[in-house]
């Protein structure tokens, strides 16, 4: 007992005080709340890399509620941890297959921003994931408005059903109060950018391999949404009742149906495209 | 008008000067200089004039042998530099007195008395109303003439009177000039009338009372030839001060005769002023009673030219008169110069830009979003998303670009610009670089290329036939495009540039570019051609880097931008700053705004003053820019009170697809000529070009003497330039003449004062010299 004091005597400090060091020196590659996540290992290389390039595929890193379970299905995320999901295995390989099938000078892994600096400005393209969690602050909400405003795309995806919903637009209505929200057609120019993709269909995550089922929640019917600016193009790309990150990300497990990857695949480049043209 | 101010000769050399050496000449010469510079020099003895060659040469030789010998014996101490002094000038006395022994004379052509007219022409124009003291001009020139002048040419010959304004016209009496109403004067036409009317009557000399305004810009050479073909010397007499002061006079003001709506327009305003340097004054710019531009401006010295830019918006798409003025200064005589209008053409044509891409970039997309606000500035891009695809935006329909890029001139000749982005020479054909060849130096289109990875050196264009277009000498080698930043800033030719100018003022538009945000790339460009111009440059790790360079070529322009990351100055600046936009808006409107149509209208002047004639010119070229000399091209002019003509213009000889006619606008006001080509029934294009007849005007200008003008005409013409207090010696001079009815003088010139001054001079001088050098 007594060599057990000692030792805490001992670890306890230690622990605390790394523990304020990590809070303090938050770093761009470790989440801003709770331990490292077990995707930051080096099984997809670093996160970083100092690769130039003209094009940097951009996930975006919010501070997530804590009412919420914080994830979707059968995994279990901790609380605070849903910008992370599918991270970075789905940004790598939807990488490689943006290098490999377009002229766009991409770096070949991905980038983090955050909406508490500027630094987001120099990255006019941003995916966001499991916004039904998403939160911001003011001055937050404020710099996601300009950075929209100004030029930058912003793609949301993998949040299922009305509560999700409803949720999302709380984060929406802080930074876009009056816009409307509309549903795309298949006419609409982002869908012909680069492929034509006039049937689509909903695409499922991961559990569809164990449950069968293309929905989450209530979310039966996919909904391609988008917030528009004052002369019609799209700023905000919506992919409610669908998760193309799971997509991405289990496009080579076997079990996982390639139509849906696919799909995947070729909506991601479109909205890219889109994103580079308008 | 009001006090009087006494005029100030500054800037008029030697003036009071010259008109001390006449009168010293006269004095020392006793005839007249015009005897000397008319006449011929005679020797009237009548030994031969071999015999005054041989003696001088005995005389010199003499003299030598004696000063040689007899000096240097004399005194050993002279030196002979100082023998060849006194040589010299004893020299120079015994050859004079030869010379007078031949009896010299000059002989030369004089008026016969009572057999030859006099013209005596008083300017009748307004300016020649302006008091320069109690009494005005024309008042003062009146007077002179009837205070003995004119009585005096009466006892030698006939005279007749004139007034000119626009044309020549005769009077009885000084009665009978009017009160300096005319709003015009036109000497050289005035003089060739005379010329030519004059043409039976034995006029000797011409005598031009006037202020030396004239309206139609100076003399020509065929008013020039008329008098000189007929020996008929102008003496001018100058009225008026030869500085005006205080005043503020505009000179001129330059600006492109056309702009694109909703564009910044620069004018260079020139303009001088006495009475008022360093002080200072507002220049404006107004379109009737709306002020479009106004600037403080410090005036500099007296009678300095000075320039000074002001930038307006063109506003909307019509014809505008521009007035620029110069807001009256205390006490200032003549406020009505201060003001000058000029006609801009404000076109709302659509211009189109094509735009070739070769990979999906943020430039290209924030490019794009900024010419979307810009209504008459179109880009229809081709853009390479892929290997084999090509997304094309802005096409006016389905077939528009659907094979790439064109291959045939009438297809690329229909846009007005080109830019070429990351995309490398090699993607395109031999043939469709001499197309892009041609689009420049024949069509007359702009051609831009952008920096980036396949750009400029990196995509191997100064190896392509297009290499002469590049307003750059591209580095010889790879890796030229850099992804670092680099931050922007003008160069003073930038800072002068419309293209770069984000805000009006020029220091602070400096300011501006220093603040910008960072590039996010940059690329070598190289070295600069002779003839480009580098607006701005980049400071890129350490080094100061070429980034916008322009340059003409053939009938067009190209430019170099060795960036591709501009999009910053969008994304990372507050939002509603619209520097990127204006940037790329003001770029691509230089890119295109002086691409001419298949029909470019020009005319001699588009601000006629007092005369209505005009001159109208179209170049006419067909769908591939060739000029098309079989069309059929006419104007047709509408004008004030409802005027309207149909002219048919005519092909100018020697110039292939040039037309022209001359047509005269009979009433001041503005005019609106739409000049049309067809060519086999088909419409090739029209052009429309504004232009005013100004009445009454031109005379509130120059409103001080021309006195370079009179002197420069009475030089052409064998006359002289008189001021009015030297009227008494009128008389004197003018028989001296070749014109009309004149009969030959001898003027005998040994007894000329010089002659007996020069012999006492040059014995005085060798007698004290002598004394001097002790051999007396």
């Amino acid at each position: 007992m007594k060599s057990f004091r000692c030792v805490s005597a001992l670890v306890l400090p230690l622990a605390l005080a790394s523990g304020v060091v990590a809070f303090q020196g938050e770093s761009r590659w470790f989440p801003r709340q709770g331990p490292s996540y077990p995707y930051y290992s080096d099984d997809y290389g670093p996160s970083h890399s100092n690769e130039k390039a003209e094009f940097y595929w951009s996930r975006l890193r919010y501070t997530a509620r804590t009412d919420n379970y914080g994830g979707g299905f059968g995994y279990g995320y901790g609380f605070g941890y849903s910008w992370l999901r599918d991270y970075p295995k789905a940004d790598r390989q939807f990488l490689m297959a943006l290098r490999r099938l377009t002229r766009i000078e991409a770096r070949s892994t991905e980038q983090v921003v955050d909406l508490d600096s500027d630094d987001i400005f120099n990255y006019p393209w941003v995916y966001a994931v499991q916004v039904a969690n998403w939160t911001f602050t003011d001055a937050e909400a404020r710099r996601l408005r300009e950075y929209l405003l100004k030029g930058g795309f912003l793609m949301v995806d993998d949040f299922h059903g009305t509560a999700d919903w409803e949720r999302f637009l709380v984060g929406m209505r802080m930074v876009f109060p009056d816009r409307p929200i509309e549903d795309l057609s298949d006419n609409d120019e982002i869908f012909h950018v680069l492929y034509d993709i006039g049937h689509r269909f909903q695409i499922p995550g991961e559990q569809y391999v164990v449950t069968g089922r293309t929905y989450e929640k209530d979310g039966y019917v996919p909904k391609w949404r988008a917030i528009r600016d004052d002369q019609g193009r799209i700023m905000v790309a919506i992919c409610h009742n669908m998760h193309l990150g799971d997509a991405w990300e289990w496009a080579d497990k076997p079990e996982y149906p390639e139509r849906f990857a696919s799909m995947a695949f070729r909506i991601g480049l479109d909205y890219i495209m889109y994103g580079l043209t308008h | 008008m009001g006090a009087p101010t006494p005029s100030r000769e500054i800037g008029v050399p030697g003036a009071p000067g010259s008109r001390f050496v006449r009168e010293m000449f006269e004095l020392l010469f006793k005839y007249p200089a015009a005897v000397f510079s008319r006449g011929r020099f005679v020797l009237l003895g009548g030994w031969p004039k071999w015999v005054l060659g041989v003696l001088a040469l005995l005389a010199l030789a003499g003299l030598g042998w004696q000063t040689y010998s007899r000096l240097r014996r004399q005194s050993h101490s002279l030196k002979n530099w100082q023998a060849g002094v006194i040589w010299a000038l004893e020299s120079l006395l015994i050859c004079l007195l030869l010379l007078l022994l031949w009896q010299p004379a000059m002989v030369v052509a004089e008026l016969k008395p009572q057999q030859n007219i006099v013209a005596v022409l008083i300017d009748d124009s307004r300016s020649m109303g302006i008091r320069d003291g109690s009494a005005s001009r024309e008042q003062q020139a009146a007077a002179a003439l009837r205070n003995g002048v004119l009585a005096k040419l009466q006892e030698r010959f006939q005279t007749r009177l004139y007034r000119i304004d626009t044309q020549l016209t005769r009077i009885d009496s000084l009665e009978d000039i009017t009160d300096a109403t005319a709003p015009a004067t036109h000497i050289g036409a005035s003089l060739k009338q005379l010329a030519r009317d004059t043409s039976d009557l034995p006029i000797g000399a011409v005598v031009l009372l006037s202020d030396g305004a004239d309206n139609a810009g100076g003399i020509d050479l065929d008013a020039i030839s008329a008098l000189r073909n007929r020996h008929l010397p102008v003496h001018t007499v100058g009225f008026g001060p030869e500085t005006v002061s205080p005043d503020v006079e505009i000179n001129d003001a330059v600006l492109a005769p056309r702009a694109l709506a909703d564009s910044r327009v620069s004018a260079t305003v020139s303009f001088h002023q006495s009475g008022y340097a360093g002080q200072k004054g507002r220049l404006t710019a107004r379109e009737g009673d709306k002020m479009l531009a106004s600037r403080d401006i410090t005036f500099a010295g007296d009678g300095k030219m000075q320039m000074e830019n002001l930038l307006f918006n063109a506003g909307e798409a019509g014809a505008k008169a521009i007035e620029f003025g110069l807001e009256p200064m205390p006490g200032e005589r003549n406020p009505l110069n201060n003001r000058v209008v000029r006609l801009v053409h404000v076109d709302s044509e659509k211009r189109r830009i094509l735009y070739v891409e070769g990979e999906p970039r943020w430039e290209y997309k924030f490019i794009r979003r900024a010419e979307d606000d810009d209504k008459l500035v179109q880009i229809v891009s081709m853009l390479r998303t892929t290997e084999n695809k090509i997304y094309r935006q802005g096409i006016s329909g389905p077939d528009e670009l659907a094979d790439g890029f064109p291959n045939r001139a009438e297809d690329l000749f229909t846009y007005q610009g080109l830019m070429i982005g990351s995309v490398e020479a090699g993607y395109f054909t031999p043939a469709q670089q001499d197309l892009i060849r041609e689009f420049v130096d024949r069509r007359g289109g702009g051609l831009l290329w952008l920096g980036g990875h396949s750009s400029l050196a990196d995509g191997v264009w100064g190896g392509s036939s297009l290499v002469d277009l590049l307003p750059v000498i591209l580095p010889n080698k790879k890796d030229t495009f850099h992804r670092a930043t680099a931050t922007a800033e003008l160069t003073p030719i930038g800072a002068d540039s419309l293209i770069c100018r984000l805000v009006d003022d020029r220091q602070s538009n400096l300011e501006r570019w220093k603040k910008l945000p960072y590039l996010m790339d940059y690329q070598e460009a190289g070295t600069p051609k002779p003839g480009a111009a580098v607006l701005a440059q980049m400071n890129a790790g350490g080094r100061k880097l070429p980034m916008l360079i322009t340059e003409n070529y053939g009938r067009g322009r190209t430019a170099v931008l060795a960036t591709s990351g501009t999009w910053r100055w969008k994304m990372s600046q507050p939002l509603g700053d619209t520097t990127h936009d204006m940037f790329w808006q003001q770029l691509l409107r230089w890119l295109v705004s002086d691409t001419p149509g298949r029909v470019v209208a020009s005319a001699s002047s588009q601000t006629l003053l007092d005369d209505g004639h005009i001159r109208l010119f179209a170049d006419v070229s067909d769908e591939t820019y060739n000029a098309a000399p079989g069309a059929d091209v006419e104007a047709h002019v509408m004008g004030p009170d409802g005027i309207t003509a149909m002219v048919d213009m005519t092909p100018v000889a020697d110039k292939p697809g040039s037309f022209q006619a001359d047509w005269t606008a009979e009433k001041p006001g503005s005019y609106v000529a739409q000049l049309t080509a067809a060519q086999n029934g088909k419409e090739l294009g029209e052009d429309v070009l504004d232009f005013q007849r100004l009445d009454g005007v031109a005379e509130n200008f120059h409103t001080e003497q021309n006195r370079d003008l009179l002197e420069r005409l009475a030089a052409q013409t064998g006359g002289r330039y008189w001021r009015p207090e030297e009227l008494s010696k009128l008389a004197d001079e003018i028989p001296y003449s070749e014109a009309g009815i004149t009969m030959s003088e001898t003027k005998q010139l040994w007894n000329l004062p010089i002659v007996f001054l020069a012999i006492l001079g040059l014995r005085a001088a060798e007698w004290l010299l002598r004394r001097r050098w002790g051999i007396v």
